[in-house]
């Protein structure tokens, strides 16, 4: 059952553990060259980087929302908005369904 | 033997660094935090420490949830800037101090703390974006930063984080050789990054936990996380680390200097003691 506090989830071990590719995906963007393979082919990283098909359906739509309700952390979260030109606030307000 | 000299309790965030970059220091949204900083600046040197131990998190920069310590100590002579996934920004590398950081993880897991020990660990703005507004960016202070679980679930209490700060205090006073540490305790204050309440802050709260830290800070010690999590947001539980920085500096302290300012989604704070 997912934990909701202040409105917004709690990252619990079983949200890692689901969302582990997805956020592990995320973490690669913390090197440049990663950063420019993935704006090159969006498609070939998602399959390198073992998505499933609903994890790399909410890549493509920018859902960030979606991203969180799955299980991902805010933290990687950011850095997918960094490397696909979407800031803190924009997710943000996403996430909070204002957008 | 080592002292604490002193404690500072600061927020950090990305958006310091940005604006410190950009040379915001002046802008009228900017301005009243570079300016909080300064009088904290001029006392550092003042005091002349030798060491800046700073307890802080990794936000998923250096560490990953592939294997993701609880406590992890830095004892490494360097420790490199993480790329936090936009490029690393124009700073040099920080100097540490390895045989106190190895001095402190023998001393910790003495007492019982078991930090993961880190020869090779990356620092990200939890030490960075504050760092510059306090010292001189030719770091001539190393430091020694251990990083603290803040971030997934389960994490240490704000108890265990008060025991961290006697622990560390220990660990200081049984260091053989004569040296003067200034302690941090970094993170918040206030702020929630997701949710239906993205970008809600506690300014009320802000000012009494800083009140409290100050005078009488062992209660905060038993609040439980989710309530700091109710009154802060789910990323403001980083508050409590500024509860070992406190515990780490005894029982009274002397305010030097304080500062707040929140003028975007996070509480910025600065607590500056001396014993």
């Amino acid at each position: 059952m997912d934990d909701v506090v202040s409105g917004a989830y709690l990252f619990t071990g079983e949200r890692s553990a689901r969302a582990l590719r997805l956020n592990r995906m995320a973490m690669s963007f913390t090197s440049a060259e990663n950063r420019e393979r993935f704006k090159i082919d969006e498609e070939a990283y998602m399959e390198a980087a073992e998505l499933s098909d609903t994890e790399k359906d909410l890549v493509r739509r920018r859902d960030w929302k979606g991203m969180m309700d799955y299980g991902a952390s805010i933290y990687l979260v950011i850095k997918i908005g960094g490397v696909t030109g979407h800031p803190l606030p924009v997710i943000g307000a996403h996430t909070a369904g204002r957008v | 033997m080592a002292t604490i000299i002193g404690g500072i309790g600061s927020s950090h965030a990305p958006t310091i660094g940005v604006a410190y970059d950009r040379g915001q220091q002046n802008d009228p949204a900017w301005a009243p935090l570079f300016a909080g900083y300064e009088p904290a600046r001029q006392w550092l040197d003042e005091i002349k420490p030798d060491l800046f131990l700073i307890v802080y998190n990794d936000h998923a920069n250096s560490f990953f949830f592939d294997r993701w310590p609880t406590f992890a100590l830095g004892v490494g002579p360097v420790h490199k800037q993480a790329d936090e996934g936009w490029g690393k920004r124009p700073l040099a590398d920080l100097p540490g101090d390895p045989e106190f950081g190895w001095h402190l993880a023998r001393s910790l897991v003495e007492q019982e703390f078991d930090p993961t020990i880190c020869q090779d660990m990356s620092v990200d703005h939890g030490v960075l974006s504050f760092l510059p507004l306090l010292t001189d960016t030719d770091w001539k202070i190393p430091v020694v930063p251990l990083a603290v679980n803040v971030i997934q679930h389960p994490m240490p209490s704000a108890k265990r984080l008060w025991k961290l700060g006697v622990a560390i205090r220990r660990a200081v006073e049984s260091f053989p050789a004569d040296k003067r540490i200034v302690v941090f305790g970094t993170g918040g204050l206030t702020h929630q990054l997701h949710g239906t309440r993205f970008g809600q802050k506690n300014e009320a709260w802000d000012n009494e936990f800083m009140d409290r830290l100050e005078t009488d800070p062992e209660p905060l010690a038993d609040m439980p996380l989710r309530e700091y999590m109710e009154r802060g947001g789910t990323e403001g539980v980083e508050m409590i680390m500024w509860l070992a920085m406190r515990a780490a500096m005894g029982p009274t302290v002397k305010r030097i200097h304080r500062n707040y300012t929140a003028p975007f989604t996070t509480g910025y704070g600065l607590l500056a003691l001396a014993n």
